[in-house]
């Protein structure tokens, strides 16, 4: 095992260790918990910026994918060979051909073998058996054949070139994020449980990228989540809050029904959760998924990797049980649609993306960390890892996804009064670009738009974090101005703006640019014109990105301080004096009983008091809060320029200008090895780069007319068109109806169900049982009547003394405890009635 | 110690204990708490020391087979039925150190004293153990006639510890129904209002369902014989008229059959009815919500720490293995009870406001998993099956920890409120910090949380039955779903939000000592079984392992018509003929 393997499980670990010792010890440290979360995430960046170096400086042939001739004379000697090596698939030759082509010993593989498959790229891994089971199950022959056959779900870490720049992405926003906030949240009385919350949280996001295997990357999945939900809760006194972390949670459990049914899929006809072992061999030499037909059913089978010299190509079998590991085609589609359910949910895209808007109620670095940069690109991640799992059906319905999730968000972005609200609902609709670009064959060109989006939209975040900070009202028509008050602010978030908007030189053009080619190339070059929706929902919704973007700059940052309308004073004065009348009554009894039980209690209603008034509605309520803001202190600022840094040039190629055939250092990264050799996107380029030029221009100059503080520009009114187009508007802000059209389709249909299911429980089901122990006891009295009346002459006296015994019994009693032991020995006696006459039914010989 | 007199012990024990309690002064109360978590703890104590013999000696570790060959005490006689005598064979391996006790009893009816531990029935002592106690020491806070309490208390893990170790069917069905009793008074003396309906609908349930169980094993004895040809076990002829489990498994999974089909139907029928009242499954399941609300705190925490684990553990340490043909027979209606009785118990909890009944409805729902985990009987590759049995098991495991967890949460708040009414809580979570931690954990482990005790099981079940039915898997997947609602639902109304009604006319003082030297076990038992599952499987899964091997091979054995008439298409696609030559 590599010793960066074991460098990465400490970068992961050690996260862990810093949440206990907060956890433990937190009441004793206080606000040392935002020190030690800090150092801890601070060395996992140092480790993860020496697994980066380490990694690229010992992976041959990364930059030799694409355009290599134009780099080749740049690089070291090694870099050149691996040009050469990769060379034929530039071409985009057959695969026959290729194989002429690249004569092995030219290029002194030392495998020997040759192929249109680029050489294994360089991977660290190293795994245990967290649960090996099963194996005695097996008959003795399986177990003569091999000792071990126990099935296994192992646990282990597996480093590539997409790990390694997940990991520095993270490490990195998440650093930033811990020192935001030190001043973000200094005054919250839990200061020292966020950080607790915030080193779970990177320690199961980082666990989650170095997964080895599905099954864990489905653990940490759930365990962001859970962090997710403590952290959207983390000001739990009100219930609106709570109400939106219990709705993420749900949310993507649905998703993770999905997960589980394509996991179950996976291991039971496949017998691996590997993600890497399933991605090597799951596809013939031509990158096509191995099809083989049996019983007349369409079956992939999983063969021998190229690379494993004779055995190459030969199906793989499994030795307990002697047969090919293979699934039907169909159920291969389901189980990709399955793992794709998951990242639906934790990626919020359409139908399951309701719960991120929602999350804002969060604090606002939360948002930035968990619900913009990495934890809902999870989702992109594990599409973007697993990515030959998914047939040609699964990545068209992954695309569709994407497009009308972008499509879907944007609308609704364009119309949100509150700014952290646009954000959220642009976060949805990159994320939904990212899954169309995966979904059109664009495997790099998403995952590249995952990390230039993380930097930019963690920036938006975090501005939008400083605004309120100093503003403490998140309705942007109440603001403007705000560049005159808070330079650096605005300066960064126009950066973070003009990169999401895609304009030239900043790094969401190239990303963008980049999906967009894809989706030319899928739409056009490949002749899918029926498909020729995924190429119009990224174009609209591009534009429509830049737009709502410029739109919030404009209103955030741009002309004069407006304040609140007169009608929003009036409500919010109402609403207080309401609010100030139900605390006191509130609050009376808990201070009764604080008296009665001292100093403990003291401390918490404080603390209550506390998170209530500092982000409740405010005590210092300010109709004009925007006249009186001023710049955040530098402790938040610095985050915001480092990510401004990166959202400029994380995008750049290596020659600056965009040449044909240039391609951005981190796509090129991201796509070395990739396990499905990408299309030659040729022309695609350049369309796409003029596509997105128009695009740009069309969406800031909508912004331009409707938004901008100069009245020059402004020719258009967006009130007149509000009223023009009241349907749409109306349409819009209610978010298309989805939150309502689920209540009505899902939740309350599942509440009736349960109260229904508690009266059957209640009515039925006890009801029967009663009602027999009932028909017992009149059978009883029955008999006794009958025992009186028919039998009376005879017996009398017996007849008498036996109904007096049990009258008198029955008073002992005072229960009907009589009663259901008479009806269970009537029971009994059937039962043994029943099974006598059934053994002496057969002749004994049963 | 000789493990004979460890395993007797281990029984008998508690019931000396108790004699103890009821020879003390009535008046003295600490002498009497005292004796019984004395008692308790050297009955825990005992099984840790059953549990390292286990681990340690491979004797004990070894198949149960094997080591009842080794303490074989009986001889075959000439000549008719029901005469076997039994005496000891000299040369035998002692059985020293082998977890395994056996002596004649009734040798005219071939009833044996015969105690025995695997790795399942070793989790599920050791899990007594813990959970009684656990209770016992929550037991500290009940007032009323204590003397009758602890003696009562004190006879139910006795018998508790009995019934798990039993392998002779007679004496498994003594200690079953021995339990009910102490169990029934301890509901109807210290329960709450409502108590004495709740008690007797428990005993009378419970009776009806040992009846079936009675029938099943009389069924066992006086039954089968079909086979023409002899059946030779252990180098002797298997005649029936036996109570031995582990004769009768042998005898199951033998060459050829004692025992037919359809014999073995109603065999594992019965049985199964039985269980399923204690397990409790739909739809013998009413009794649980009304015991669980009137009983105390802690006989709730016994109630469904361990009581209910007698009917998984009836489930699978007899009706799979001593009729595994009817049970291959009968697996998919079963498994599709499992599935109802977890999405059933996951909407009716989800309805409850009374804090307990939620809790005892979420038993109903992950008691649904070990039914499910069962029945997923895919014998192309048992290995999958496997999981789903060790799933089932570590469910009760985990189950045991996390629900004993729960309800001695309720206790508590109960205790402080006097009320289980969900709508007058809240905001408990400042107010008492350390309880809405625990809380918290506790809950996210019956979720299902991964890193916890409950996902470990949960997730086995779900995977293995995909090998077996992926409808059924996709539903019981999909109550994960429902899980999370009622529990985050019901977290949010406790411990979040403004504080509750009830909060303000009670003082609500953080945790005891006491109360958290309760809860520390309980929480380090969910998250130490869920980061580390094989802390339990390693040495409980063989034992598994091999039973579901046994159950495979008999079923293999006796047909795989049965196959086809099964609604059940097999996952795994079979080869062509050409496919096995590229495979060779």
């Amino acid at each position: 095992m590599k010793w960066q393997v074991g460098l990465y499980v400490v970068a992961v670990l050690v996260p862990l260790v810093a949440f206990v010792v907060e956890l433990f010890a937190g009441r004793i440290l206080k606000r040392w918990n935002a020190l030690i979360a800090t150092g801890a995430i601070g060395l996992s960046f140092v480790l993860s910026l020496v697994g980066l170096a380490s990694y690229f400086g010992n992976a041959e042939g990364v930059f030799a994918h694409h355009g290599a001739h134009a780099e080749a004379s740049e690089h070291g000697d090694a870099h050149a060979a691996a040009d050469d090596h990769a060379a034929p698939k530039a071409d985009d030759h057959a695969a026959p051909k290729a194989d002429d082509h690249a004569a092995p010993a030219e290029h002194g593989s030392s495998e020997g073998h040759a192929s249109a498959v680029p050489p294994p790229p360089l991977i660290w891994s190293g795994e245990f058996n967290w649960v090996a089971l099963g194996g005695d199950a097996m008959p003795g022959e399986a177990r003569s054949r091999q000792s071990n056959i126990d099935l296994v779900i192992p646990f282990g870490v597996h480093i590539d070139n997409l790990t390694v720049i997940m990991f520095s992405m993270v490490t990195f926003i998440a650093l930033l994020v811990h020192l935001y906030s030190m001043g973000y949240m200094r005054d919250d009385p839990r200061f020292p449980r966020f950080y607790t919350y915030l080193s779970l949280f990177c320690f199961s996001m980082l666990g989650l990228i170095v997964s080895k295997n599905v099954f864990m990357i489905f653990m940490f999945w759930e365990l962001v989540g859970v962090c997710s939900y403590l952290l959207i809760g983390f000001w739990y006194e009100d219930k609106k809050n709570t109400d939106a972390a219990n709705k993420a949670f749900i949310t993507n459990r649905v998703g993770d029904v999905g997960m589980l049914l394509g996991l179950g899929l996976i291991w039971a006809y496949l017998g691996t959760f590997d993600i890497d072992e399933i991605n090597r061999s799951i596809l013939d030499a031509s990158g096509r998924h191995n099809v083989a037909m049996v019983d007349g059913q369409e079956v992939v089978r999983l063969i021998a990797p190229a690379g494993e010299g004779a055995e190459a190509g030969k199906p793989l079998i499994e030795p307990a049980t002697n047969l090919p590991r293979q699934i039907p085609l169909w159920l291969l589609t389901i189980a990709g649609l399955g793992i794709f359910a998951g990242c639906c949910g934790k990626s919020a895209q359409f139908p399951l993306h309701v719960w991120l808007p929602d999350a804002m109620a969060g604090p606002t670095p939360v948002s930035a960390l968990i619900h913009a940069a990495t934890m809902v690109a999870a989702g992109v991640y594990l599409v973007g890892r697993f990515f030959p799992l998914f047939t040609e059906t699964a990545l068209v319905c992954i695309a569709y996804t994407g497009g009308i999730t972008l499509f879907v968000a944007a609308s609704i972005a364009m119309v949100q009064s509150d700014y952290k609200k646009v954000l959220a609902y642009s976060t949805v609709s990159q994320l939904g670009f990212m899954m169309l670009g995966l979904g059109v064959g664009g495997r790099a060109a998403g995952l590249f738009h995952l990390v230039t989006h993380a930097f930019f939209k963690a920036l938006l975040f975090l501005g939008a974090g400083s605004v309120y900070h100093s503003v403490h009202t998140y309705d942007m028509h109440a603001l403007g101005g705000l560049q005159k008050k808070m330079r650096g602010t605005a300066l960064t978030m126009l950066i973070a703006t003009l990169a999401i908007s895609g304009v030239p030189l900043f790094s969401g053009f190239y990303s963008k640019d980049a999906i967009l080619a894809s989706s030319i190339h899928f739409v056009f070059q490949e002749g899918r014109y029926e498909h020729i929706l995924l190429f119009l929902l990224p174009a609209v919704g591009a534009a429509m990105t830049a737009f709502y973007m410029f739109r919030m700059w404009f209103l955030v940052f741009g002309g004069e301080a407006r304040g609140f309308t007169p009608e929003q004073i009036a409500a919010h004065e109402a609403e207080r004096a309401a609010h100030a009348s139900a605390h006191h009554d509130d609050h009376a009894p808990g201070h009764a009983h604080h008296d009665d039980h001292g100093h403990d209690h003291a401390t918490d209603d404080h603390g209550h008091a506390a998170a209530a008034h500092s982000h409740g509605h405010g005590h210092h309520f300010d109709p004009n809060p925007a006249l009186h803001a001023h710049e955040s202190e530098p402790l938040m600022l610095w985050p915001l320029y480092a990510l401004a840094v990166l959202s400029l040039v994380a995008g750049y190629p290596l020659s600056i200008l965009p040449i044909p055939g240039f391609h951005p250092i981190l796509e090129s990264l991201i796509s070395y090895g990739e396990p499905i050799a990408a299309p030659d996107l040729g022309a695609s380029h350049l369309l796409a780069m003029g596509a997105s030029l128009v695009i740009a221009v069309v969406g800031i100059g909508a912004g331009f007319l409707f938004y901008s503080p100069w009245k020059q520009f402004r020719k258009l009114d967006p009130a007149w068109f509000a009223r023009r187009y009241s349907w749409l508007n109306e349409f819009l802000h209610k978010k298309w109806y989805f939150d309502e059209l689920y209540a009505f389709l899902l939740i309350r249909p599942t509440l009736a169900l349960a109260r229904g299911i508690t009266w059957f429980d209640k009515r039925i089901v006890d009801g029967i049982v009663n009602g027999s122990a009932q028909a017992t006891a009149a059978l009883s009295r029955f008999e006794g009547f009958f025992d009186k009346v028919a039998i009376d002459g005879l017996v009398n006296a017996v007849a008498r003394f036996t109904f007096g015994a049990g009258e008198q019994g029955r008073r002992l009693q005072t229960g009907k405890l009589r009663d259901y032991l008479m009806f269970l020995a009537l029971a009994v006696v059937g039962l043994f009635a029943g099974l006598i006459a059934w053994v002496m039914g057969s002749g004994g010989n049963v | 110690m000789s493990d004979d007199l460890l395993l007797s012990l281990l029984w008998f024990l508690p019931f000396v204990g108790a004699m103890v309690v009821l020879l003390l002064p009535k008046e003295s109360d600490k002498a009497i708490k005292g004796v019984s978590l004395g008692i308790t703890l050297a009955t825990f104590v005992l099984a840790i020391l059953a549990y390292r013999t286990y681990v340690s000696s491979p004797t004990a570790s070894a198949s149960m087979i094997e080591r009842s060959q080794n303490n074989s005490v009986k001889a075959y006689e000439e000549g008719g039925l029901a005469t076997e005598v039994f005496e000891n064979v000299p040369g035998r391996t002692s059985g020293e150190k082998d977890l395994l006790v056996r002596r004649p009893w009734i040798p005219y009816f071939n009833i044996q004293y015969y105690l025995g531990i695997d790795g399942i029935s070793l989790s599920l002592v050791l899990l007594t153990g813990l959970v009684s106690t656990l209770a016992c020491l929550a037991s500290f806070s009940i007032e009323k006639s204590i003397k009758g309490y602890f003696a009562l208390f004190l006879m139910l893990l006795g018998s508790m510890m009995g019934v798990f170790m039993s392998l002779d069917l007679v004496l498994f069905y003594v200690f079953f129904e021995v339990m009910l009793l102490p169990m029934y008074f301890l509901i109807a003396v210290w329960g709450g209002e409502n108590r004495e309906y709740a008690a007797i609908k428990f005993l009378l349930y419970t009776l009806f369902g040992s009846v079936f169980i009675l029938v099943a094993i009389l069924a066992l004895y006086f039954g089968g014989g079909d086979s023409s040809v002899p059946v030779m076990i252990n180098g002797a002829e298997f005649k029936g008229h036996t109570f031995d489990v582990v004769l009768l498994t042998q005898a199951m999974s033998a060459d050829v059959s004692w025992y037919g089909r359809s014999i073995q139907q109603l065999i594992f029928v019965m049985f199964f009815i039985g269980f399923c009242v204690k397990l409790p499954s739909f739809p013998f399941h009413t009794w649980l919500p009304d015991a669980h609300v009137q009983a105390p705190t802690p006989i709730s925490m016994i109630l469904a720490g361990v009581l209910l684990k007698i009917g998984g553990y009836g489930l699978v340490r007899l009706a799979w293995p001593l009729a595994p043909a009817g049970a291959y027979d009968w697996s998919y209606p079963v498994a599709a009870l499992g599935v109802f009785s977890i999405l059933y118990g996951a909407l009716a909890a989800m309805a409850q406001t009374d804090f307990k009944k939620l809790v005892a409805y979420s038993s109903v729902s992950h008691m649904g998993y070990c039914t499910l985990g069962m029945a997923v009987m895919n014998i192309a590759d048992p290995r999958y099956y496997a999981y789903g049995v060790n799933g089932c098991m570590f469910m009760m495991i985990a189950h045991g920890i996390t629900s004993t967890g729960m309800f001695f949460l309720v206790g508590v708040i109960y205790e402080r409120t006097h009320t289980r009414d969900l709508k007058k809580l809240g905001g408990l979570l400042n107010l008492m910090p350390l309880y809405g931690a625990i809380t918290i954990l506790i809950f996210f482990g019956s979720m299902g949380l991964p890193g916890l005790c409950g996902f470990v099981a949960e997730v086995f079940v779900v995977l293995a039955s995909f090998n077996y039915s992926p409808v059924l898997a996709v539903l019981a997947a999909a109550a994960v779903i429902l899980t999370a609602g009622y529990i985050l639902w019901t977290l949010q109304r406790v411990l979040l939000g403004a504080p509750g009604e009830a909060t303000h006319h009670h003082p609500l003082p953080e945790l005891t000592v006491r109360e958290t030297i309760i809860a520390i076990p309980l929480v380090a038992f969910t998250v130490i079984l869920g980061v580390f599952p094989q802390s339990l499987m390693s040495w409980m899964s063989p034992s598994v392992d091999e039973s579901v091997r046994m159950v495979a091979k008999a079923v293999n054995r006796s047909g795989s018509d049965t196959a086809k008439k099964l609604a059940v298409v097999p996952p795994v696609v079979r080869p062509t003929p050409a496919d096995a030559a590229a495979g060779e």
